[in-house]
């Protein structure tokens, strides 16, 4: 294997934030209400000097206080989608697989709506209570992709299109338990329901939500990094990388955990989203190879840069109305991963 | 052959980069960002609203946010719309509404538009708003109201008291006299006479109609009407064969414009299982104005107008009490009486063919 370069990482990461920073700067200006880029740099700086008390008290509540979160939110989800569909496609070995694919993301969200609907059921703590559907997308998140493994396999094997027909079925069988509890559930607050099936970013999360988002987000993604090397080898072959050396039931755990995890925190807090798990991944690689080492920390920068991109497009587009960012993220994804295919198979 | 110092260092120091940029400005700026409307030297007066939670509003109430049309239509019916910012894109009645600024939907404002306007105070209806956008109204220190009415009584209390909070607790009361009045006048007027039941068409494809607990429900009873329906869902899907088992004497439609609904009636009568109904058949169908969808005062005037078209012998021109001894409950025409539209089909007034059994 080719030793890892610290220098390269490092260059790629900063030319990677390098991008984030930019695409977050222009995200912030844009929206509903007008904000000059001029008001806008010389707030950021204010902000910089920690001279708060500063700033133009005219708009910092729609920059700091709705754009800014929304455009954490989205970056955490991109950066959380990514890293689990780059796991995902390494572990599966297959180009297809990413949470939305794979059932996971329909998994988290009928998880987190069954927390939906018992928790005023039980009389809990109002943290504890926000915290009920983060944890209930992450157990049907693991459920799922314990349930689509096992489906999966073929003689004790992986079996990349068995797999992804189990995954695909999953998803549908899934999805029709959401519109089952659609139809059927009255009187509580279930509105905003068709979010799950769509994905969008505009309802900001508890605080206490966010702060599990990012810290788990973390946790998640750094767990998976230690699993790198030997994600490398396992693109080999799993009894392959067994012959090098590699834990590959330990990998296969701390990776599916963690991917659920990551996915179960993203879908909680917005719904699922498609295609940023899928294509990014996909990109980096063309773009830096597929090094895990590299692809992960890479993914999860274009993970939060295309959902950040994809959200600002989406709250722009028809203002003061929004398209959720789901459907945003099919209309560029869909094509261009169509594009990649063609080009792979040319 | 395993680095594991250092990828962990990697990792570590990934990580460390992550946690320094965003995630570490955020917090520290929410604390120090102040809270949205400069409170100064107001007033502020705690009301509790209908579901339950307790509102600080300003007083008086100067800037007024409406996120559901029913809200629009009572702030206007209470005289308060200069002191209306903005409301939804779904607020057209009155049509003055539809020129007022718009902040989005009703389920997903643009809560950058809300705050830019700095209003006062934000006025949210359990029913069709949603949590997440109290909460985040809550978050950004904007107090919000809700209203929860679920029956047309509830409708004309809810009234009055958003009168309260808005500071016009006057022309609250006297709104909500009027419409009692009118209310009482209906009752008396329908006292002893047997309901019509009517199949409620909230929206014909699919076929959607309204449950037993909508104030819906309760504005059919108040017209003299009883629906088919009896489902605790609020807004049920309804199987045709259902409809047919149950035989509705009446259609009723809600429209905005007044001859749409009869176009409605006419593409439903052209499908298949419907021309086995009676009502349509008989074109017995009635067709109000889409106020009653709305739980704002307007609802009222919904409810006569069906009850005109349901009952039309008790609204003759005579007075009440010769009117009760000419058409006395046994002589009721039978349900063979049928309301027919007029042949010319431009006018929505319909007539009465009372056809003898």
């Amino acid at each position: 294997m080719r030793p890892l370069t610290f220098s390269r990482l490092l260059l790629h990461c900063a030319i990677l934030s390098a991008i984030l920073f930019v695409v977050v700067v222009i995200a912030l200006k844009l929206g509903a209400v007008p904000v000059s880029l001029y008001g806008l740099g010389r707030d950021l700086l204010r902000v910089l000097f920690r001279q708060t008390s500063q700033l133009s008290s005219e708009y910092q509540l729609i920059i700091f206080d709705i754009r800014l979160p929304r455009i954490l939110l989205g970056i955490f989800v991109g950066a959380s989608l990514a890293v689990a569909g780059a796991s995902f496609q390494a572990l599966l070995r297959n180009p297809l697989a990413d949470p939305y694919v794979l059932g996971v993301s329909s998994g988290a969200a009928v998880g987190a709506i069954i927390a939906l609907i018992v928790e005023p059921h039980l009389s809990l703590a109002p943290a504890v209570a926000a915290l009920l559907t983060p944890v209930g997308a992450f157990l049907g998140a693991a459920l799922t992709v314990t349930a689509v493994y096992f489906l999966g396999l073929r003689q004790g094997q992986i079996d990349s299109s068995t797999l992804l027909l189990a995954g695909i079925i999953s998803a549908s069988l899934l999805s029709a338990i959401i519109m089952f509890f659609m139809a059927t559930l009255t009187g509580g607050n279930y509105r905003g329901m068709a979010f799950w099936m769509m994905g969008e970013l505009s309802t900001p999360p508890q605080r206490i939500v966010s702060l599990v988002l990012r810290f788990g987000f973390f946790l998640a993604a750094g767990a998976i990094y230690t699993t790198a090397s030997d994600l490398n080898l396992l693109l080999a072959g799993e009894k392959e990388a067994m012959h090098l050396g590699v834990d590959v039931r330990r990998v296969r755990l701390v990776v599916y955990i963690a991917a659920s995890l990551l996915t179960g925190l993203a879908v909680s807090v917005s719904g699922a989203i498609g295609y940023v798990g899928l294509l990014v991944p996909h990109v980096m690689r063309l773009l830096f190879g597929s090094d895990h080492r590299i692809l992960l920390p890479t993914a999860a920068f274009g993970g939060a840069i295309a959902l950040v991109v994809a959200d600002t497009l989406a709250r722009t587009v028809v203002s003061p109305a929004e398209l959720p960012v789901g459907a945003m993220t099919a209309i560029a994804g869909a094509p261009l991963f169509l594009y990649l295919m063609r080009r792979r198979l040319a | 052959m395993r680095k594991d110092a250092q990828r962990i260092i990697l990792a570590a120091g990934a990580v460390t980069a992550l946690m320094l940029c965003p995630a570490t400005l955020c917090p520290t700026l929410r604390a120090q960002s102040p809270t949205a409307i400069p409170a100064a030297t107001r007033l502020n007066k705690d009301f509790v609203d209908e579901v339950g939670r307790t509102v600080r509003v300003p007083q008086p109430v100067q800037r007024v946010i409406s996120l559901a049309p029913s809200l629009t239509e009572t702030i206007y019916a209470l005289g308060l719309q200069e002191r209306l910012v903005a409301d939804t894109d779904f607020c057209d009645y009155p049509p003055e509404a539809l020129k007022k600024p718009k902040v989005g939907g009703a389920i997903n404002p643009s809560l950058e538009q809300i705050v830019a306007l700095r209003p006062d105070l934000v006025l949210v209806t359990k029913s069709l708003n949603r949590l997440e956008t109290v909460h985040a109204l809550d978050g950004l220190g904007i107090p919000s109201y809700a209203t929860d009415p679920h029956t047309v009584e509830e409708i004309v209390s809810s009234t009055e008291r958003l009168a309260g909070v808005l500071g016009v607790p006057d022309a609250g009361a006297a709104l909500a006299a009027d419409l009692e009045r009118h209310l009482a006048d209906l009752r008396q007027r329908l006292s002893g006479l047997p309901p019509r039941h009517v199949l409620f068409v909230v929206w014909s494809d699919p076929l959607i109609s309204a449950g037993k607990n909508t104030f819906i429900a309760d504005a059919l009873r108040l017209a003299g009407a009883s629906s088919i329906v009896d489902s605790s869902q609020d807004w049920p899907q309804m199987s045709l064969e259902e409809v047919v088992r149950l035989q509705p004497d009446f259609l009723v439609f809600a429209e905005s414009h007044s001859d749409s609904g009869q176009s409605q009636f006419d593409l439903l009568a052209e499908r298949p299982g419907w021309r086995g109904l009676d009502a349509v058949r008989n074109r017995r169908f009635a067709v109000i104005s889409d106020a009653v969808n709305r739980p704002a005062p307007r609802i009222v005037s919904a409810i006569e107008d069906l009850a005109r078209q349901l009952h039309p012998e008790v609204f003759s021109a005579h007075p009440e009490g010769e009117k009760e001894k000419k058409i006395p409950p046994s002589a009721q025409p039978p349900l063979s009486s049928s309301l027919m539209a007029s042949s010319d089909g431009d006018s929505t007034l319909l007539e009465v063919c009372v056809c003898a059994p």
